[in-house]
C-alpha cells in the first residue's frame, strides 16, 4: 500500500505542475481598464512619483472630460543614459523625460527627436532641482560640504555616470562647486584644486548603482556614510521618516530636466494627445504638482517660494557656468572625470 | 584479523566522520544558501502578512508573474522539442561538422545573458540587421512578449538537449532494431520504443528549462522594454521594485519565485525515480 502511494505522489505532482504550466501558457492581459489611446513614457529614475501619482491621472481625467477617450499611460523608469539607450535600440517611447540635455542630443543625432524641442515652454526644461549630500542622522562624519567627502575614511554612494544622468550632474556639482568657491576666495577659478577634490572624493566611492533611485535604495539599506543626489530625493526620504539629514553645499548645481517627444515613434493619430500632454507638463497644475514632489518649477517662481522644505544655497549655478552641455560633457565628464579621475 | 578491524571501523561501527561531515556541509551552506534565502522570507513578511499579501496581489505583480510563466512555457515547449530533435540527429548520425554543432548548442551556457539580449537586439531590433528589413512591414518582435520568449529560448537552449542527448547515446539500439524487424515504421519505432525510454530525460529537461527561464533577467531587461503591466516579467518587477526602494514588494515576488523553484526541483527529484523505474 505504502508503495503505491509513494509511486502515485510524484505522478500527481507532475500532472498538477503540467496542468499549471498549460494554464500559464496563455499570455496575460495588461491590468487596468480598456483604453482608447495610450501614451508610453520613458523617464529617468526619480521622475516616477510626480508622474504616476499626480500628472498621469490628472491629465487622463482632463482628456476624458474633453474628448471622451480613455487615456492610459505606460511608463518605464531607469537611469537617464539607460533610458536613452533603450529608446535608441527601439523601445516604443512616445515621450521621454531625461535628466540631461546630452541624452536629448543623442536622440536628435540618430533622428529620434526631429522637432526643435527648445521651442517647448521654458526651452524644453520641465523642472529642476539642486544637488545635495545625504548623510546619516546626526551627521556622525561631520560632512558640511562636497569637499568634506574627500576626507579619508568616508564611504560614499554615488550613481554610475555611465548609466545615470544624476551621476553626471553630481560630478558637475562637485567640480563646479570647487571652482566657484576658489573663485570667491581668490578671484580666480582653481581647476587644479577642483580636480584634486574630485579625485579624492572618487577614491571614497564604494558603490556606483545604475540610477539615482537605485543609489538611494542602496543608501537606505544602510550602506555608506553619504550619498550625493537630487535634493528632492532627500526630501522624499525625510517624508518617509528615513533617519537621514540633508546637507546643502555652499555652492551647487541646479540640474535641469528636458522633456521631449520621440517624433520617430509618434503616429499622426497619436500626435494631438501627445502635443496636449506636452503642453500640460508646463501648465500651472503640472508645475505645482512637481513642486509638491519637491522638484523646482521651471516656469513659476511663486510655487518654488511656497515650498518651505527647499534648502538655502549660497552660490547656486547651472550648466551655463560650464558653457552648456555641448562644453560640459566633453570637457568635464570626459576630459576631467573619465580621463583624469576614473582612469587614475 | 586484528589488523583489519581498525581499518573497517569507519564502515561498520560508529563513525565520527559522519556527523562531522554532515555538520560541515550544513555549516558551509548556511551563509551561502540558507541565510540569503531566509532573509528574503524574513524581509518579505517583516511588515506583516497583510502587507505581504497586498504586495503579492498588486495587479502589476500578478501580471509580471503570469507573463513569466507564459513566456517560459513557450520557450520550454520549443526547447524540449528542439532538444529532442537535435539529440536524435546528433547521436544517430555521424557527419562532418557534428562536433561543431554540439559545441554551438552548448555555447549559451557560457555567454553572459546581457550579451544574449544585446545580440538579439542587434539582430531583430528595429534598427538591427534583420529587424531593419522587417520593421517597415509591421513586423516588430523586440519589446514584445515574443522578444522575451526568444531571449528565454536562447539562454536555455542547451539545457533540455544536455539532459536528453546522454540518454540517446547510451540507449541500446537492439530494441529499436527488434522493433524494425517486426515491421514497425521509423515513426512507430520512435513513438513506441525510443520515446518512452526518454520520458525521464524529457521531463527533467523541461523542468530545468522552465525553472531557468522563469528566473531569467539579464537578457530580458534588454529586449523586453521593461514596461510595467505589459512587458515586465517577475525578475524585472523585482529589480524595478528594489530600485524604487520598495523592498517588501520586491521580496514578495522573490518569495513566490523561490517557492516555485523549490516545487520544481522537488518534483524533479521525486519524479525522476518514478519515471526511470517504469
Amino acid at each position: 500500500m505504502r508503495k503505491t502511494i509513494s509511486r502515485k505522489l510524484p505522478f500527481l505532482g507532475l500532472t498538477t505542475l503540467i496542468l499549471a504550466l498549460l494554464a500559464g501558457g496563455c499570455l496575460p492581459k495588461p491590468p487596468g481598464e480598456r483604453s482608447d489611446i495610450t501614451i508610453t513614457l520613458y523617464g529617468f529614475s526619480v521622475m516616477k512619483e510626480p508622474l504616476e501619482k499626480a500628472i498621469f491621472p490628472s491629465f487622463a481625467a482632463k482628456w476624458k472630460q474633453q474628448h471622451g477617450q480613455v487615456l492610459m499611460f505606460q511608463s518605464s523608469f531607469a537611469g537617464s543614459e539607460t533610458v536613452t539607450n533603450q529608446i535608441l535600440r527601439g523601445a516604443p517611447a512616445d515621450v521621454a523625460i531625461l535628466s540631461i540635455e546630452r541624452d536629448v542630443q543623442r536622440l536628435q543625432k540618430d533622428g529620434f527627436v526631429t522637432a526643435d524641442w527648445h521651442l517647448l515652454p521654458a526651452r524644453g526644461i520641465v523642472n529642476k532641482t539642486p544637488f545635495v549630500i545625504i548623510v546619516r542622522q546626526g551627521n556622525p562624519k561631520d560632512i558640511k560640504d562636497f569637499s568634506d567627502l574627500a576626507k579619508p575614511g568616508i564611504r560614499l554612494i554615488h550613481p554610475d555616470p555611465i548609466s545615470s544622468g544624476g551621476a553626471q550632474w553630481s560630478i558637475l556639482a562637485i567640480y563646479g562647486s570647487e571652482l566657484k568657491k576658489s573663485e570667491k576666495e581668490s578671484g580666480e577659478a582653481d581647476a587644479g584644486r577642483a580636480l584634486q577634490t574630485l579625485r579624492a572624493i572618487w577614491k571614497n566611492v564604494i558603490s556606483t548603482p545604475g540610477s539615482a533611485r537605485e543609489a538611494r535604495t542602496t543608501f537606505e539599506l544602510g550602506n555608506g556614510d553619504a550619498l550625493v543626489t537630487y535634493e528632492l530625493e532627500g526630501l522624499l526620504m525625510k517624508q518617509a521618516n528615513e533617519p537621514i539629514e540633508i546637507v546643502t553645499p555652499q555652492a551647487t548645481i541646479f540640474s535641469e530636466h528636458p522633456a521631449v517627444v520621440i517624433d520617430r515613434n509618434v503616429t499622426a493619430a497619436e500626435r494631438p494627445v501627445i502635443d496636449a500632454f506636452m503642453q500640460y507638463l508646463w501648465s500651472d497644475e503640472a508645475q505645482d504638482a512637481f513642486v509638491k514632489f519637491h522638484f523646482y518649477s521651471a516656469t513659476n517662481e511663486a510655487f518654488n517660494q511656497a515650498n518651505t522644505a527647499f534648502g538655502h544655497i549660497e552660490m547656486p549655478f547651472t550648466i551655463d557656468y560650464f558653457g552648456g552641455w555641448d562644453k560640459a560633457y566633453p570637457e568635464v565628464i570626459e576630459k576631467i572625470f573619465r580621463d583624469q579621475v576614473q582612469r587614475k | 584479523m586484528s589488523t583489519v578491524a581498525p581499518a573497517m571501523r569507519h564502515v561498520r561501527g560508529f563513525d565520527v566522520a559522519r556527523p562531522l561531515s554532515i555538520g560541515v556541509l550544513v555549516f558551509l551552506m548556511l551563509p551561502l544558501v540558507f541565510l540569503p534565502l531566509a532573509s528574503i522570507f524574513i524581509f518579505g513578511t517583516s511588515n506583516g502578512l497583510d502587507k505581504f499579501w497586498a504586495a503579492l496581489t498588486a495587479p502589476e505583480a500578478i501580471f509580471a508573474l503570469k507573463l513569466s510563466m507564459a513566456t517560459s512555457f513557450w520557450a520550454t515547449v520549443f526547447n524540449v522539442i528542439f532538444g529532442l530533435f537535435a539529440a536524435y540527429v546528433l547521436s544517430r548520425y555521424n557527419f562532418w561538422g557534428r562536433n561543431a554543432l554540439i559545441v554551438t548548442i552548448s555555447l549559451p551556457t557560457a555567454i553572459p545573458t546581457a550579451v544574449a539580449g544585446f545580440a538579439l537586439l542587434l539582430l531583430w531590433g528595429p534598427y538591427g540587421t534583420l529587424g531593419r528589413l522587417l520593421t517597415p512591414h509591421g513586423f516588430q518582435i523586440m519589446f514584445t512578449a515574443g522578444a522575451i520568449i526568444l531571449a528565454n529560448i536562447f539562454v536555455t537552449f542547451p539545457l533540455a538537449f544536455g539532459v536528453i542527448k546522454p540518454v540517446f547515446d547510451t540507449m541500446s539500439r537492439s530494441l529499436e532494431e527488434a522493433s524494425a524487424t517486426i515491421g514497425a515504421t521509423r515513426w512507430q519505432t520512435f513513438w513506441h520504443v525510443t520515446l518512452p525510454s526518454l520520458r525521464g530525460a524529457i521531463v527533467s529537461g523541461a523542468l530545468l528549462t522552465f525553472a531557468r527561464a522563469v528566473g531569467e533577467f539579464g537578457s530580458t531587461i534588454l529586449v523586453s522594454g521593461n514596461l510595467a503591466g505589459r512587458t515586465q516579467t517577475a525578475p524585472l518587477y523585482i529589480f524595478a521594485k528594489f530600485n524604487e526602494g520598495q523592498i517588501e514588494a520586491a521580496n514578495a515576488i522573490a518569495i513566490v519565485l523561490a517557492l516555485f523553484s523549490f516545487l520544481i526541483f522537488s518534483v524533479l527529484f521525486f519524479a525522476r525515480d518514478w519515471l526511470d523505474v517504469d
